[in-house]
């Protein structure tokens, strides 16, 4: 049967029978220490008696003795006695025929339970006997044997019975999450294990997979989008460079055929510079890089890129200012955050009119390290600023500048690897691109995560 | 120039060794990982361009195993696309230069010149002196006949490097690498601008143009005369 093989059934028959061991033994101990000590309290009271009647002897004689035990014998619920002759006969009482002085536990007919006895010889040879019945000790024995009994019954239906309570809760939470399993094996990857909500470790287990789950499905999204990125922004350019090529065939002249394999070749270029950002962006965000993080001074960053690009901006009539900050030093990888910065730049001097002033600068505020690029061109819409970041997407007014629209991307995938955060703020006028390295960012944070998208074309 | 080519891709192969033997050398090839070390370490080359992917052993291992052999000859190696490990692991094994394919082959020519008579540490020049230019790197100053040139930093760094290479052809990225450390291609021309301000700076008004611009390749500096 399966129920049985099951942990939580097999936990519930094993705490039930422990229960009910615990309960028999209490159950014999008990019944043996109240048996001890009634028939204490037995023994004390025939003791007692028997000192009684032998100082009745010593005082008012044999005569005395008999009265005693006659009258005794009368009243109900006194003890049994018996008074013998030095000859063995018997002189008064309802005891006889115990020959043997001492302590004695025995049958006698016409008594159904069993007798307590106390046999003493007094002076002259007489010898005198109080017993009493042991029924008292059985009705006990009966009283107790039910009362645990009855415990002991209490014990295993309600062990049974919780047991399978238990056992089928359990079993039912446990067939959820492995129904949520299969249905995401089946192909729904929206699924997700149903919480209780009681915060209890059934319910912590679940919460886990769920986030292990949400941060696959991230991935397989992001996987998806970059698919549907290459696939879509890709055949622009590549239907472009076959539509060259074929004019260039019958183009007429060696000098127009030159003209056009020069701008077929210009074509391709860039085909692959945004082939190779692509690339790039995925292995920055499968995250191997981490393992190579140095210190890295921040504000010399922002030297030499304003230094390099300086000229550049002023050839587009274009100011560059560089505003570094001391103390702005952080964990990283310098070649990546170059990389950034200078993505950054680029995307202001390109997306200003001439004219405009940009300044890059770095440092540190209550919020942490940061670095940022500032211009006061005409910035961007406020509902497109979050989708900037995202791969291959360009405003509306800038489809017919150059650029992959994979700069920002890049930034924020670089942000990402330095467990950083790249914002987008309208600068009024203008825009600001800020990455804010989180403050004392926990070494233990910089383990490369698994490389799930390494493989994405990348030979080593 | 003897030259060695390690490329399994026969047509990849083809292509440079036409092309390189058309600037004027005498190029090898080897088609594999097992062939390319058998003469990487039994003839001298003056240079080994090496493909980082082959049949076993790779390149990595050539390059380490030839290194540990003792063989000097400058290696360039070449990847493919997109790796950003790739340059570090590579300079680190023993490689002296890094190109990532698909590359333009004037880039690698230049490449491969510069390798080709990159001095010695030891012989590392002081002063270094092209026609009537001349530029001393412990003093940092740079004169024209009997002209001071004031230059910025970066100007400085550049004309060292061109005439570092005097006669070779320097290409943009190896600009980029050498004097900004930037070992990634940005879109804006700013390499163009800093040499056309240090041009300015060298040759303007001078009858001589040393600074020479090679068109779809990168500069030269040399004295035309």
């Amino acid at each position: 049967m399966r129920l049985f093989r099951s942990d939580s059934v097999r936990l519930a028959t094993l705490y039930t029978t422990v229960f009910s061991l615990a309960v028999i033994v209490l159950g014999a101990v008990a019944l043996l220490a109240a048996r001890s000590a009634l028939k204490h309290q037995l023994d004390a009271r025939i003791q007692a008696e028997a000192l009684a009647l032998a100082q009745e002897y010593r005082t008012e004689g044999i005569k005395g003795v008999l009265d005693a035990v006659e009258e005794r014998d009368r009243t109900p619920g006194a003890l049994d006695y018996g008074l013998l002759g030095e000859d063995g006969r018997p002189l008064a009482g309802r005891l006889s025929g115990v020959s043997r002085p001492g302590w004695a536990t025995l049958r006698i007919p016409g008594h159904s339970d069993e007798l307590r006895i106390l046999s003493i010889t007094m002076p002259g040879g007489r010898r005198l006997i109080v017993g009493e019945s042991l029924q008292q000790v059985s009705v006990l024995d009966g009283v107790l044997v039910g009362a645990f009994g009855f415990a002991f019954l209490g014990v295993l239906v309600l062990g049974v019975a919780s047991g399978f309570a238990l056992s089928r809760e359990v079993q039912r939470r446990f067939s959820e999450m492995s129904g949520a399993a299969q249905a995401i094996i089946d192909g729904d990857l929206g699924r997700r294990i149903p919480l209780r909500g009681a915060g209890d470790d059934l319910d912590a287990l679940g919460a886990t997979f769920n986030r292990m789950l949400d941060r696959i499905s991230a991935l397989m999204d992001s996987l998806r989008q970059v698919s549907n990125d290459i696939a879509h922004d890709l055949r622009t350019p590549l239907t472009r460079l076959k539509q060259r090529l074929e004019a260039s065939l019958s183009a007429g002249g060696a000098e127009a055929q030159t003209m056009a394999i020069e701008a077929a070749l210009a074509d391709l270029g860039a085909i692959l510079d945004t082939f190779a950002a692509l690339l790039r962006i995925a292995q920055i965000e499968a995250g191997t890089r981490r393992a190579g993080f140095r210190s890295v001074d921040l504000s010399a960053l922002v030297t030499t890129v304003a230094e390099a690009f300086g000229p550049s901006a002023e050839e587009g009539r274009r100011t560059l200012s560089a505003e570094p900050a001391a103390s702005a030093v952080v964990d990283g990888d310098a070649e990546l955050l170059t990389q950034a910065l200078v993505n950054m730049v680029e995307n202001a001097l390109r997306h200003t009119p001439p004219g405009s002033h940009i300044r890059v600068g770095a440092g540190r505020d209550e919020r942490g390290a940061f670095l940022i690029v500032r211009d006061d061109g005409p910035g961007a819409p406020a509902d497109e600023l979050p989708r900037l970041f995202d791969r291959f997407y360009r405003l509306e007014r800038s489809r017919s500048t150059p650029g992959s629209g994979l700069g920002l991307a890049l930034v924020a995938a670089v942000a990402r690897l330095h467990d950083a955060r790249a914002e987008l703020r309208d600068a009024e006028p203008g825009l600001e691109v800020r990455i804010i390295f989180a403050q004392e960012r926990p070494r233990t944070l910089a383990i490369p995560n698994a490389g799930v998208m390494r493989d994405a074309g990348y030979s080593r | 120039m003897k030259l060695l080519v390690v490329e399994d891709d026969d047509e990849t192969a083809a292509f440079l060794l036409r092309a390189l033997h058309e600037a004027g050398h005498v190029v090898d090839r080897a088609a594999s990982g097992r062939d390319g070390l058998l003469l990487a370490a039994g003839e001298p080359y003056d240079v080994i361009v090496l493909d980082r992917m082959l049949p076993p052993p790779d390149g990595l291992t050539i390059v380490r195993t030839i290194r540990a052999a003792g063989v000097k000859a400058p290696v360039l190696l070449l990847t493919a696309l997109g790796g950003i490990d790739d340059r570090v692991e590579g300079l680190e094994a023993g490689a002296d230069d890094y190109l990532v394919k698909p590359f333009a082959f004037s880039e690698l020519l230049a490449r491969v010149n510069a390798l080709a008579r990159r001095p010695p540490p030891q012989e590392a020049p002081t002063a270094l002196q092209v026609g009537d230019l001349n530029l001393d790197l412990l003093k940092r100053s740079v004169t024209r006949g009997r002209a001071r040139i004031e230059l910025q930093p970066r100007e400085f760094q550049i004309l060292a490097f061109l005439m570092r290479n005097a006669g070779r052809v320097v290409t943009r990225t190896m600009l980029l690498e050498s004097v900004w450390g930037f070992h990634f291609d940005p879109k804006t021309n700013i390499v163009e601008t800093h040499v056309s301000r240090l041009r300015s700076k060298v040759d303007r008004g001078r009858g001589v143009q040393l600074i020479q611009t090679v068109r779809g390749a990168g500069y030269c500096i040399r004295d035309s005369e």
